[in-house]
């Protein structure tokens, strides 16, 4: 009798637990992102908007600051052991994992999502045929940061240098404040790729070719290089080892400016001192190169889903029902990142939120900097990483920072130089 | 009673070697593997950036691990002579070791970068002119990352050379002082000689230490920067599998020959360490 009540009581545990396990387990979706004030801010009050239709689904953010990429790869190896149902990628790693791990993700414009909505550059490294991967999340969309109080300091109006400045126009800003005593024009961070990278995609020119092989002797890339020489040489840059460095050389007012995308903005803010005192310009244009532009971009992530997800079918609706909808809870929740992180999405109908449009009292006669940013992204052109970009990457910045030392003297040996360096370890 | 260490060794020791063998076999990336031969080694020849970063390994190795010995030796032989506070002084001295590696490498940034402490000091004593580059220049960076090793591993190396000494009878050095021995004399006749075996252990670990040497090259000078100067071949493997294209086979490769080398070095070790005067 005993045995019997137990053997039903047991019975009746599998029933009543084992399907409400199973139920809840379905619908809890994991994603790693890697910065809890930014990108895991965003994907939180995403999931508070999906939240309010589906509070049974469980959206579980993890932050992964440490090596996401090889933490990654060694889930993909290991058959998407351990890995969770969505994940943050930077644009420019994306393509080598979509490329060496065929199948790993789900293909979104299957799945129904309406790219026709997201900005154009973004989708470049996350197609493959006729298979679009990601989520367009955060926009890289650059600019040229500058101060205005140095600007009026040095006896010049800050106003006239609010429109499209050709390099030169920048090296002469730059050279005039110098002469009279002022800071160095920008913050350089010699361990960073980035500002060669804003340069050269200014102008759409590719480090690939289609082939994927390399493609580094240009008029971009030789343009670039001397414009850079030519400020290192003038001593309009401010040479700082490392991000932690070149941060505090802008924020402490050690440089007249920075060149950088609108996620800077978070950074800048953070010194309420200096409010009133920034001013965002676009991006200088390099003259004498065909397909120029005030426009560029530098970072920028988006989000994909797993093939080995067992959640793919929520995972995609969450996505697609708050990333990539025009509802008003979507499009307000596009707003309230932009205020709430300084991250500016790239679906293209959130521009009209209130926030993309309302002036700024922390710059300089409160410009509506997102407004700005924003009309500037719609000219940024697709830049196409390939699987090499971190050899390519490495490689140039090591030529620059020997170019800058005098060790390679012109530009055609900084770019053999790193062309070398490439050739060594890609082994092609 | 033995079946578990068997298990245990199989599956995490002795499948990851053969399974090796096949790898390196191959032109790796991601998941899509194509069988290239004796490609990797071939490609290995004309990577000059790889047999310069192991080249840094000997660099460290030949300059470093002589004067941190030395170091050690010098603090042991003082730490032994002290009466008070002893324990404290070894604990001092042996913090930096188990110190977590981001509080160290945040720490040593801020002493050396370019307006960092260091350069101010010196530059206040009028000791130099202009900053030096103690990161971002490539001379620099290397003495830099061997002060910052020094730093962290003498304190190690200490402790088992106090131990050392603590078992080296004191009649001997009784009987020297009776002879008219002085304490130099001592420290080279009778101390040295007789830490042999501890310092030849101290110098085999140093040295298949600095051959897997990645932690301060990696955090400290930025992956191996500056354009690297201080790349070592732990860094290279690590950057060809995990950061640039995925190429485990490359990578399994070149660490084919780190073990060839730290084998070699172990082996001239033992030989050492087994032969009795």
């Amino acid at each position: 009798m005993k045995r019997a009540l137990f053997a039903l009581m047991a019975i009746a545990v599998l029933f009543v637990i084992v399907p409400s396990l199973s139920a809840a387990d379905a619908k809890t979706i994991t994603v790693w992102c890697w910065d809890p004030n930014f990108n895991g801010y965003s994907m939180k009050e995403a999931a508070a908007v999906y939240n309010k239709s589906h509070p049974e689904v469980k959206i579980q953010i993890l932050d992964v600051p440490e090596n996401i990429e090889g933490k990654i790869e060694a889930g993909l190896q290991a058959g998407g052991a351990g890995l969770p149902d969505i994940a943050l990628f930077q644009d420019y790693v994306i393509e080598k994992f979509i490329l060496n791990y065929p199948n790993a993700f789900v293909d979104l414009k299957a799945a129904g999502v309406d790219y026709s909505k997201f900005a154009v550059y973004k989708q470049g490294p996350m197609t493959e045929g006729n298979k679009i991967y990601g989520i367009p999340f955060d926009t890289g969309s650059t600019g040229l940061w500058l101060r205005a109080d140095y600007i009026k300091a040095a006896g010049l109006n800050p106003d006239s240098y609010q429109k499209n400045m050709t390099w030169q126009d920048v090296i002469n800003l730059g050279a005039a404040i110098k002469a009279k005593g002022g800071k160095p024009l920008l913050a350089y961070d010699t361990t960073s790729f980035d500002t060669l990278r804003i340069m050269v995609q200014s102008t759409g020119t590719q480090f690939f070719n289609k082939d994927g092989s390399l493609n580094l002797r240009t008029p971009a890339m030789e343009k670039s290089l001397a414009i850079l020489k030519e400020l290192n040489d003038k001593g309009l840059l401010y040479n700082a080892e490392g991000w932690n460095n070149w941060v505090s050389a802008f924020n402490n007012g050690e440089t007249v400016g920075l060149l950088n995308a609108i996620w800077i903005i978070g950074t800048l803010k953070s010194q309420p001192g200096n409010a009133g005192k920034w001013m965002a310009v676009p991006t200088p244009r390099i003259e004498g190169v065909e397909g120029a532009r005030n426009a560029s971009n530098n970072g920028g992530s988006s989000w994909y889903v797993f093939s080995s997800s067992k959640n793919k079918a929520v995972a995609i609706d969450f996505l697609k029902s708050v990333w990539a909808s025009s509802t008003p809870d979507a499009l307000n929740f596009y707003n309230t990142i932009l205020k709430g992180a300084g991250a500016m999405g790239t679906y293209l109908p959130s521009r009209s939120g209130s926030n993309y449009t309302a002036p700024d009292e922390f710059f300089y006669k409160q410009q509506p900097v997102y407004k700005d940013f924003a009309a500037w992204m719609e000219n940024v052109p697709t830049l196409l990483y390939t699987p090499n970009y971190v050899a390519m990457r490495d490689a140039v910045k090591n030529a620059i920072l020997l170019m800058f030392k005098g060790e390679l003297k012109t530009v055609g040996d900084t770019i053999a130089h790193a062309e070398a360096e490439y050739k060594q370890v890609t082994g092609r | 009673m033995i079946a578990p260490a068997i298990i245990l060794y199989t599956s995490f020791n002795l499948y990851p070697i053969l399974s090796s063998l096949n790898m390196v076999t191959r032109k790796w990336q991601g998941m899509r593997t194509t069988y290239i031969g004796l490609g990797n080694f071939a490609r290995m020849l004309n990577d000059k950036i790889f047999w310069q970063s192991l080249g840094h390994n000997f660099l460290f190795m030949g300059i470093q691990i002589p004067i941190m010995i030395m170091l050690a030796l010098v603090l042991a032989a003082i730490l032994n002579q002290v009466r008070r506070g002893r324990g404290t002084l070894r604990t001092i001295f042996f913090l930096p070791c188990v110190t977590s590696l981001v509080a160290y490498s945040v720490l040593f940034r801020m002493l050396f970068q370019t307006n960092g402490l260091l350069n101010n000091l010196l530059m206040k004593l009028e000791l130099i002119q202009s900053p030096i580059g103690w990161l971002n220049d490539p001379g620099w960076a290397r003495a830099t990352i061997m002060i910052a090793l020094t730093w962290r591993w003498t304190g190690y190396n200490m402790v088992f050379f106090i131990v050392g000494m603590q078992n080296i009878s004191n009649e001997i050095f009784e009987a020297a002082e009776v002879d008219g021995a002085n304490k130099r004399q001592q420290f080279f006749r009778i101390t040295m000689p007789l830490l042999r075996p501890v310092i030849l252990f101290s110098l085999v670990t140093s040295i298949s230490g600095t051959m897997q040497l990645l932690d301060e090259p990696n955090v400290l000078t930025w992956e191996g920067g500056p354009a690297n100067a201080t790349m070592t071949a732990a860094l290279y493997i690590y950057r060809q599998a995990f950061v640039l294209n995925s190429d485990f086979g490359y990578a399994a490769a070149l660490s084919y020959i780190v073990v060839i080398i730290t084998a070699g070095f172990a082996f001239t070790q033992m030989k050492l360490l087994g032969r009795r005067d």
